[in-house]
């Protein structure tokens, strides 16, 4: 697609003023009705789709978003009750104000009406070039031309508007929603329709961190899940990374007998859901588990007592602090070695082979061989991996909880009050708090924080890493 | 050459040692599944008495048990997930590969920034709006979970197109083909290991899902779960004595067409890496 030359190519703002200022009558009428321009041009067509579309917001905003808006700032006031009805004779519900449908479908209204006006500036800049091309005296599209174009010059809009309203339905608006709840003292104290909840501006940010005076101590859990959860990611990332890359290399030496009969081994484990290998594995360690019996029987339980390690009749594989932490980071390199193998492997058969060649024929040895080229070119290759790498083991819901939940339980008071464990990331930890106690205000804010710390992290590292945007060719 | 022999072999050694550590969970869940015992096995590795009826059993759905009915509700689900997917995501692809349009960049950017924040965050807000809706417990609400992001993952397929010869398309349109003829008749064509590896990636994504699919369908009854809660609902403690052996049959049982699947999967990214018209 080229440009057209000579269109100057300004914001959609810029665009918007000088087609307000220099516009004829029907630009300006445009302002107040969408299609007016058009109508004046003879594009009924399009005059007939802007006006029904500027019908349907303000029907919209008339029928629906006016419930919902102006209760925006409190949240409601007015709580279910019981009344009596003496028409009917019998008890009604009053009409209440339901917290949470006033916050969702006041943020619903604000996206319309914040695409509408995005779509209001656009249209009247668009009307205005039509102005031009009119005095210029340049044919205009009919309305099956306009139609046509969305196969052709505008088949980008095609192909992308379902694609992006899924995404802002199911990822936008949930992450503004989960930002405002926040902000809220939603929980199982106040729990629509039955109660209101209402804005506590920063609280939840201040129990979190250690203020606010609450009895539940939040930031007791907060810290120490926030400590474990960058000591996992770690730990995590890293062993995978170079166990990786070591078993990669490892299958790619001249020495092995059949490379590809090895990796498929190794790719069964990873093929296998992990809610199958990992529930499996949790009861593989479990404290009456198979590993339990063969470790009393050949002696190291009773070993391990003896040197005070543990002091309970099995070894506590994944019960116990310490013991539990290790366990998960070794079965995650189980599963996880694998799949950065297959990464590595990837990225191994592609190295430049001209410069080992040569470095072959100047007399290098493997092991510098190893040093100065494949690695740096492994590093360059798969850097921003790491980091991509680090902030999914920041969110690795599903290793703790499939490994823990029902497993664990935190003999620890102080983690206890705020329904914390030892073994908990912020996420599996914001995952118990919605689902077992409804505590959806700790669990909005803990969100954020982890959102704050992944964006910071990626931030920080990409700069670093691409120095800067990264160039298109990286993705590829 | 005995030095070559023996570095030979230990080489191949340690891999086998690996491999076998490797393995041992996934030997241990076949071998148990085939066990006569109900409950875990904890005395001896290998079951003592041998037999196939848990995998009978799965075939005979009980209170608990549904197998055939997980089974079949979780392959709608993916069959839906992967018709939305794959279309999304190749209609993205596409897009941002060979349109230049204004928001193009704009748009990229705005989907590496989402794609930090992972999914399992905006899950909270996005059960509370499958709630509002009623949508929660519903196969509808899972496949809109699964689905509707799903073009923000089309970084993989974008690159595939990005080696589709450009003079192929400039001869097309030249030769009087749309836009979208050029979608459909020159680079869908042209790019079938990316797209088998998108079928089955999202065809895959239901069925290794556990988290969205417990939160969404956790107050259903057993026959509307998909296998994951199923699966997982029968370790409860007080039915893991009971079931532990027909939860390692079922297992086996998802776990082969899944394998099989995933290893195709990972034939065509690798074919895919390679470009669409190999010179």
């Amino acid at each position: 697609m080229k440009k057209q030359k000579g269109e100057k190519k300004g914001n959609i703002f810029t665009d918007f003023g000088t087609a307000v200022v220099k516009g004829d009558w029907a630009v300006k009428l445009t302002l107040l009705w969408m299609g007016a321009g058009y109508a004046k041009r003879k594009q009924y067509g399009r005059a007939i789709v802007m006006t029904l579309l500027e019908i349907g917001v303000i029907v919209f905003t008339l029928r629906f978003a006016l419930q919902y808006v102006p209760k925006f700032n409190t949240l409601g006031t007015v709580v279910m009750e019981k009344v009596f009805n003496m028409q009917t004779m019998k008890s009604e519900m009053n009409d209440y104000d339901n917290s949470f449908l006033i916050l969702l479908f006041s943020l619903f209204s604000f996206v319309i009406w914040f695409v509408a006006a995005a779509v209001w500036i656009a249209n009247v800049g668009y009307v205005y070039k039509l102005q031009l091309k009119a005095e210029r005296g340049e044919k205009l599209n009919t309305f099956k031309q306009d139609i046509h174009s969305l196969v052709e010059e505008n088949f980008h809009i095609t192909l992308l508007s379902l694609p992006t309203l899924g995404v802002v339905v199911f990822t936008m608006i949930p992450i503004i929603l989960l930002v405002l709840v926040s902000f809220t003292n939603y929980d199982q104290q106040h729990m629509p329709p039955n109660s209101l909840f209402t804005w506590v501006g920063l609280d939840n940010y201040l129990s979190l961190i250690g203020g606010g005076g609450l009895t539940v101590t939040f930031s007791y859990a907060f810290v120490r899940v926030l400590g474990w959860t960058l000591v996992w990611a770690f730990f995590a990332t890293f062993t995978n990374y170079f166990g990786g890359i070591l078993l990669a290399m490892f299958l790619n030496s001249k020495w092995t007998k059949w490379p590809k009969f090895w990796r498929t081994l190794f790719v069964i484990t990873i093929a296998v859901p992990q809610f199958v290998s990992l529930l499996l594995v949790r009861n593989f360690f479990s404290n009456g588990g198979i590993v339990n019996t063969i470790c009393a029987n050949i002696g190291l339980t009773g070993f391990l007592r003896d040197i005070g390690m543990i002091s309970t009749s099995y070894i506590p594989f994944l019960s116990a602090p310490g013991w539990a932490h290790v366990m998960i980071i070794l079965i995650n390199i189980w599963i996880g070695v694998p799949y950065q193998m297959l990464i590595a492997t990837g990225v191994l058969t592609n190295l430049p082979a001209d410069q080992l060649e040569s470095a072959r024929v100047d007399g290098a040895t493997p092991a510098q061989i190893f040093r100065k080229i494949t690695m740096p070119y492994l590093f360059f290759v798969t850097g921003p991996t790491l980091i991509t790498d680090f902030v999914k083991n920041i969110n690795n819901f599903n290793v703790i909880y499939l490994l823990t939940e029902g497993v664990y339980t935190t003999t620890n008071q102080l983690m206890a009050n705020s329904q914390a464990k030892e073994v908990d990331l912020l996420v599996t930890w914001l995952f118990r708090l919605t689902q077992d106690y409804y505590n959806y205000k700790m669990s909005s804010t803990i969100g954020v924080v982890v959102f704050i710390i992944c964006a910071v992290f990626t931030l920080l590292a990409f700069n670093k890493v691409t120095g800067g945007a990264g160039k298109e060719s990286d993705y590829a | 050459m005995r030095k070559r022999n023996i570095k030979y072999f230990t080489h191949n050694l340690v891999l086998a040692i690996l491999a076998f550590i490797w393995l041992i969970p996934i030997v241990w869940l076949v071998c148990t599944s085939f066990s006569d015992y109900d409950g875990m096995n904890t005395s001896t590795f290998f079951p003592k008495k041998w037999s196939i009826r848990h995998y009978i059993q799965l075939f005979h759905p009980d209170t608990v048990q549904q197998f055939p009915a997980w089974f079949r509700n979780t392959f709608i689900i993916a069959v839906f997930t992967t018709i939305i997917s794959t279309l999304f995501v190749l209609m993205v692809a596409y897009a941002m590969s060979f349109i230049r349009f204004r928001a193009r960049s704009f748009m990229m950017n705005m989907s590496v920034i989402l794609s930090l924040f992972p999914g399992v965050l905006a899950m909270i807000a996005v059960y509370f709006t499958l709630k509002t809706f009623g949508l929660t417990n519903s196969y509808i609400g899972l496949i809109l979970v699964y689905s509707a992001s799903s073009g923000m993952g089309y970084l993989i397929c974008k690159g595939f197109f990005d080696t589709v010869p450009r003079a192929l398309c400039e001869a097309a349109k030249i030769d009087g083909c749309s836009q979208a003829g050029i979608f459909w008749k020159i680079v869908i064509p042209l790019s079938k290991p990316i797209i088998v590896y998108t079928v089955i990636s999202s065809f895959l994504v239901p069925w290794m899902d556990f988290v969205y699919a417990k939160m969404i369908m956790n107050a259903g009854i057993s026959e509307n779960y998909t296998v994951a809660i199923g699966l997982y609902k029968m370790l409860d403690k007080s039915l893991i004595n009971s079931y532990f052996t027909v939860f390692c049959a079922g297992g086996v049982l998802v776990s082969i067409p899944i394998s099989i699947l995933f290893m195709i999967m990972q034939k065509c990214y690798v074919e895919g890496m390679t470009g669409a018209v190999k010179g």
